[in-house]
């Protein structure tokens, strides 16, 4: 009983031409059952994306850990929650982590003595326990899940204005307070966060739905690949693969976890 | 590893609609039609030569006066541009009314259809002064843009009516003064901007190239 778990980010064709960096960043930690990982998309017209979205998903995910680790001192855990946590509760956890990501991004901005908006960048969190996940969304990009008896599910409609290039950011105004948060109250077993690059060839726009012949492949490679992180092949291949290239020009990051019950 | 490749679903491109609003009454006869002809050639085929534009780029014409619907909404690929004729008055704000219906029909058609679009944008270019009451499409335009609804382009060529026209266009985009019959670098200019809108991403503020062919006037 224990979390599988990969973060790979590529870069898009797009920025490789112009020869910027990837701006696209995700982190994920394991503590004892519960997994926390994170993804941020860099906006393209900000100096310094890439430094942003690495810094807000490091935080984020530091933050998040550190209330887990709070619990484990007291030989406790978010995943011995005796009920589901609460939405204000989880609003108020997501808005620290979110809180916290921002200021780092602010003292970096001052590091850099560039605005803040020189270092924007979307962000998308979770919190998972073998009973429940938690996650919140700025911006675009997506979270999909699967619990044991159900397909793969959108938890967020994309953060999206009227128009395909608008979306909101962590340091746009009142963004934390607009945040969407959400509890799934079930097992997790496969969880999925990326980015938006990735998002048109993994969800479909007409009803906002995941695609579940995406997702079962990676289901199974965590499945086999008992350490991914060394065995990271299979997700680089895909993500610097021509096929997915011809269809984003776009950074693309994945973020898996698979929840495997004992054996 | 004996794990299969993820399936993609099939979603449309992202779409990048622009409305031509074009002046083909009879003062535009001669030079000027002929030039306008050959500008949309030029369009044509520079935003073909970008694959991603090419299909993310949808143009339809609309001329006045008689205001009428030259070419309905296309991707670049199937576009053939029409060879225009001059006749007739200048229908401004009948022609202005027109496109806004046009692309409010086409967003509702994006809409049911699942498909992304970019902000649209109205490229009015005219020679004259409109012969038709043209406040009430003046108003949807600014209302429009002030919503950033759409971007609301006008092009002048020598001859038009300026002061109607800075009446017309939104204040923070007044209208362009064609240099004599520049249309081909106008149109360049539009299809490298149209490439840049529909290649951008997350919130970027797409910076148009310079206008090289003709003067902003305020």
């Amino acid at each position: 009983m224990s979390w599988t778990t990969i973060a790979r980010s590529a870069i898009g064709t797009r920025h490789q031409d112009q020869q910027l960096p990837c701006q696209d960043a995700a982190a994920v930690r394991v503590l004892g059952e519960v997994a926390i990982g994170a993804v941020a998309d860099g906006a393209g017209s900000a100096a310094l994306a890439d430094v942003g979205a690495k810094l807000a998903v490091d935080t984020a995910v530091h933050s998040l850990s550190r209330t887990e680790i709070w619990w484990q001192r007291r030989q406790l855990s978010w995943s011995a929650l005796p009920e589901f946590p609460s939405t204000d509760l989880l609003h108020r956890l997501f808005s620290k982590a979110a809180q916290r990501a921002l200021r780092t991004l602010a003292r970096q901005a001052q590091v850099n003595d560039c605005a803040l908006d020189d270092l924007a960048c979307t962000l998308l969190m979770f919190l998972a326990t073998p009973r429940w996940l938690a996650a919140m969304q700025i911006g675009d990009g997506f979270i999909v899940v699967r619990s044991p008896e159900q397909s793969y599910h959108l938890l967020f409609q994309p953060d999206k204005g009227e128009f395909a290039n608008q979306t909101s950011f962590l340091t746009s105004p009142g963004a934390i307070a607009t945040m969407q948060v959400r509890l799934w109250a079930d097992t997790p077993l496969f969880i999925c966060a990326a980015t938006d690059g990735i998002e048109r060839v993994a969800i479909r726009f007409q009803d906002w739905t995941a695609f579940a012949p995406f997702f079962q492949p990676f289901e199974a490679y965590l499945e086999e690949a008992l350490t991914p992180e060394p065995d990271d092949t299979y997700l680089v291949n895909f993500l610097t693969s021509d096929r997915l290239n011809a269809r984003t020009d776009d950074d693309k990051t994945l973020l898996l976890c698979r929840y495997q019950t004992k054996a | 590893m004996p794990v299969g490749l993820p399936e993609f679903v099939d979603n449309p491109e992202n779409r990048c609609p622009v409305i031509l609003l074009l002046d083909t009454s009879s003062s535009m006869s001669g030079e000027p039609i002929q030039a306008l002809t050959q500008g949309l050639q030029v369009f044509r085929d520079e935003v073909q030569r970008d694959t991603k534009a090419a299909l993310s780029v949808e143009v339809a014409i609309v001329r006045f006066g008689p205001v009428q619907l030259l070419q309905d909404f296309v991707t670049i690929e199937h576009f053939n541009p029409p060879t225009l004729v001059a006749e007739g008055y200048t229908p401004m704000g009948e022609a202005i009314n027109f496109a806004l219906d046009l692309l409010e029909g086409r967003k509702e058609i994006y809409k049911a259809n699942g498909i992304q679009y970019y902000r649209p944008w109205l490229f009015l270019i005219t020679d004259g002064a409109p012969t038709d009451s043209w406040q009430a499409a003046a108003a949807r335009i600014r209302e429009g843009e002030a919503n950033r609804k759409f971007c609301f382009f006008a092009v002048a060529v020598e001859g038009a009516d300026m002061e109607t026209l800075r009446q017309i266009a939104p204040p923070e985009r007044p209208p362009i003064l064609l240099t004599g019959l520049q249309f081909q670098p106008l149109f360049v200019w539009l299809s490298t901007s149209m490439k840049r809108v529909s290649s951008a991403k997350v919130g970027e503020a797409v910076a148009l190239p310079p206008v090289g062919w003709g003067q902003i006037t305020t």
